[in-house]
């Protein structure tokens, strides 16, 4: 809660993990060594980061900063270095779990039990674009996208069409809808879950629920405004987890991931998620609530990019810095509710339609950072993911890329395995420094809804699309197949293609619950909503309700419209 | 430097039509919100010296509306949804209905598979970008192929 904590951190810059005399010897015998490589020449490149951060030839226990028990310390220990948990994957695996859906909530039924059955341990819904933007199907202008690029969740039947036969007390599901349309499809999913039987209070799952995917990820289509959007966000942390209705929820995962995918950098990527999530807190704060209230549940999507060791540095600083927001700013009493718990993504942006089957190397060391970095949760993308959705043997081979590494590799022998490296300590604290930095930066332009609504994140995104542009037409950034050994645009195969009959289908869902529903009752819950939009009252329970009566999300966001307005993003070129 | 929405429209100069620029709208047709590849083709083509008209996302009314009143020469679709026939077709009749097809080249870019590329050219798109592309060729195509 103080503002003006200082961001910047200062590492005790005392050598104490290794002996002063010794560490002299090192010293002059470094500069022997840089002596005798006068002589040698290096390759005409920038030896820097993804993000920019100059790397030296050699790492040396003379670039090693501060102490090991303050800064990197054990697993499941303060400050989380090196794990959240004490025993990480020799205790459990992490979870694998596919980002899947398409077509209808059957379609996507029938690929998530495949894949249940091929071994993954948790399941994501990935929506289309009328879900993401709370459109009905029988709204024209989104028509011809219903069930191309995600799964139609438009009311409570297409929840229990899409969890059908699936164990949802057993495994855990991750619905991937942001603030403007998170209420009503997890509303509809706990109907759902509570008419099927099961008690809200033991379900686990995730909510996406971010503030920032729908507006600088990817720009919204007729969402709400800003701060509209990061008060329903908290309306639902609040409802799920400090009220306590479905207290094993994660009511948000702060998704770094997509707004990385659009090219800002490894730091960039953490400065944007801790805004956001400082911006929550101190939201839930004003309403009365202690961060021990809440924070434990809070989750983290991040990215597996190209930069392997810059990855890895980026996971073990995140958990550090979440750890010192949690302890000093925000006072955190509960050991529990200081670790930094993360899924991750590989980097869909570094895959290439060019030469597709590189894809799966590219996804397979990615995804060795997630896990070398200590995530909890993987998604591992398909080799046609630059052309198509997922087919189902590109999904196949995504999931057994995960299966490799957790069954064959025996890098899960041991805990953070490249702790001690001269090179990932002192990138570690780098990272950290250089995101700290860049959390002022972002503070300084004010909370996340105002650093959206004046523009300053689209502008850090266009810059940031841009400078990739010139590295990658200027061949510093070197993609396969496009700038380097480069072969015509090519395709898979088998371009997997989504049902054509969705649009017939999801029309035919819904009028067949308008018909069933009893739209008097409807009407009457639908104005309660009107009144409680008006007074910025929470909307989880009325949304409860009003889904529970067959509304659609396309109406009850229609409210939020009618209510809150509709909002132009400030975008830049 | 202007700003973007769905009602565009800030231009810098007025230019006489003999050293006219090349003018450009570029849409997204559909509620789809990936907005990276229309925005970096868009500073591309600025960049090199063409007039750039970003009406981000617009129904196919209001494009065909649009690329008539500012008199566009290239109407550039970003479609990453997957429904890139279905919007592209619509537009194009439109303008044929409004009698200006002839006078717009129309390119199309985006999540778009190779195989789509004849099936788009048949129905009247001049060129179509898939993942990948360099904005260099972007540029040069529309140069060599401008209608009017």
């Amino acid at each position: 809660m103080n503002e003006n904590l200082p961001y910047i951190v200062k590492f005790n810059v005392f050598l104490t993990m290794f002996d002063k005399d010794y560490l002299e010897k090192i010293k002059i015998e470094k500069e022997k060594w840089e002596e005798k490589l006068k002589e040698s020449k290096e390759r005409d490149v920038k030896f820097v980061t993804d993000s920019e951060i100059p790397i030296k030839r050699l790492y040396t226990p003379l670039d090693v900063k501060g102490d090991y028990l303050d800064t990197v310390n054990f697993p499941g220990q303060e400050p989380f270095t090196r794990g959240v948990y004490p025993s990480m994957y020799r205790g459990r695996l992490w979870t694998m779990r596919l980002f899947s859906g398409h077509g209808t909530p059957e379609e996507t039924n029938l690929r998530w039990k495949y894949l249940y059955e091929n071994g993954e341990t948790g399941f994501s819904a990935a929506v289309d674009a009328l879900t993401f933007n709370g459109i009905d199907p029988t709204n024209p202008d989104g028509a011809p996208e219903v069930g191309t690029s995600g799964v139609p969740l438009y009311c409570i039947d297409s929840l229990f069409a899409l969890t059908e036969d699936i164990p949802i007390d057993k495994i855990s599901v991750a619905l991937v809808v942001e603030p403007f349309t998170s209420a009503p499809v997890c509303a509809m999913y706990f109907n759902m879950a509570k008419m099927r039987g099961y008690d809200l209070k033991n379900l686990m799952g995730t909510t996406q629920n971010d503030i920032l995917t729908m507006t600088v990820g990817y720009i919204p289509y007729k969402n709400s405004p800003p701060n509209h959007l990061l008060r329903v966000a908290c309306d639902f942390i609040e409802w799920t987890v400090a009220q306590k209705n479905v207290p094993l929820w994660h009511p948000i995962n702060f998704t770094g991931y997509n707004y990385r995918e659009g090219g800002i950098d490894a730091v960039q990527e953490l400065g944007f998620v801790f805004a956001s999530a400082c911006s929550h807190i101190d939201n839930l704060i004003e309403r009365g609530w202690k961060a021990d209230d809440f924070v434990g549940r809070l989750a983290f999507h991040l990215a597996a990019h190209k930069d392997f060791f810059e990855e890895i540095a980026k996971y073990r600083a995140a958990r550090r810095i979440w750890y010192k927001l949690m302890k000093d700013r925000y006072e955190v009493k509960n050991p529990k509710n200081l670790g930094f718990k993360f899924h991750v993504q590989t980097a869909g942006s570094s895959l290439t339609a060019q030469l597709p089957l590189i894809n799966i190397v590219r996804t397979a060391i990615q995804g060795l950072e997630a896990n070398l970095g200590g995530c909890q949760s993987l998604h591992t993308n398909s080799y046609d993911e630059a052309i198509c959705l997922p087919s189902e043997q590109a999904a196949l081979v995504a999931l057994r890329t995960q299966q490799v590494i957790a069954d064959e590799t025996r890098i899960t022998n041991t805990i953070d395995p490249l702790a001690g490296s001269y090179y990932v300590e002192w990138l570690t604290d780098e990272v950290e420094e250089r995101v700290w930095n860049y959390m002022d930066k972002i503070q300084k332009v004010g909370s996340i809804d105002k650093a959206l609504s004046t523009g300053w994140l689209y502008k850090e995104m266009r810059d940031a699309f841009h400078k990739r542009r010139t590295r990658m037409e200027k061949g510093e950034e070197i993609m396969l197949g496009i700038n380097k050994y480069k072969v015509p645009y090519d395709t898979v195969t088998d371009v997997f293609r989504t049902s054509q009959t969705a649009i017939d289908i999801e029309v035919n869902r819904i009028n067949k619950l308008k018909a069933r529903r009893d739209n008097a009752k409807l009407e009457k819950i639908l104005d309660k909503l009107r009144i409680v939009c008006e007074k910025e009252e929470n909307v989880m329970p009325i949304i409860m309700e009003a889904t529970k009566e067959g509304a659609t999300v396309g109406e009850i966001c229609d409210i939020y419209r009618e209510i809150w307005g509709i909002w132009e993003p400030p975008l830049s070129i | 430097m202007g700003y973007l929405g769905t009602s565009p429209i800030h231009l810098i100069e007025v230019l006489t039509m003999s050293n006219r620029k090349i003018r450009v709208l570029m849409s997204k047709p559909g509620i789809d919100g990936h907005w990276r590849g229309g925005i970096v083709v868009s500073r591309a083509l600025r960049d090199a010296g063409m007039e750039l008209i970003f009406g981000g996302f617009q129904n196919v009314n209001q494009i065909v509306e649009a690329a008539i009143q500012e008199d566009v020469d290239v109407l550039g679709l970003s479609i990453h949804s997957g429904a890139h026939f279905a919007y592209t077709k619509q537009v194009i009749d439109l303008l044929k209905e409004k009698g200006v097809f002839d006078d717009i080249l129309i390119l199309v870019g985006g999540v778009i598979p190779a195989q789509d590329f004849p099936k788009l050219k048949e129905i009247g798109v001049a060129n179509v970008y898939g993942p990948g592309s360099m904005t260099s060729d972007i540029v040069e195509f529309i140069r060599e192929n401008i209608k009017k």
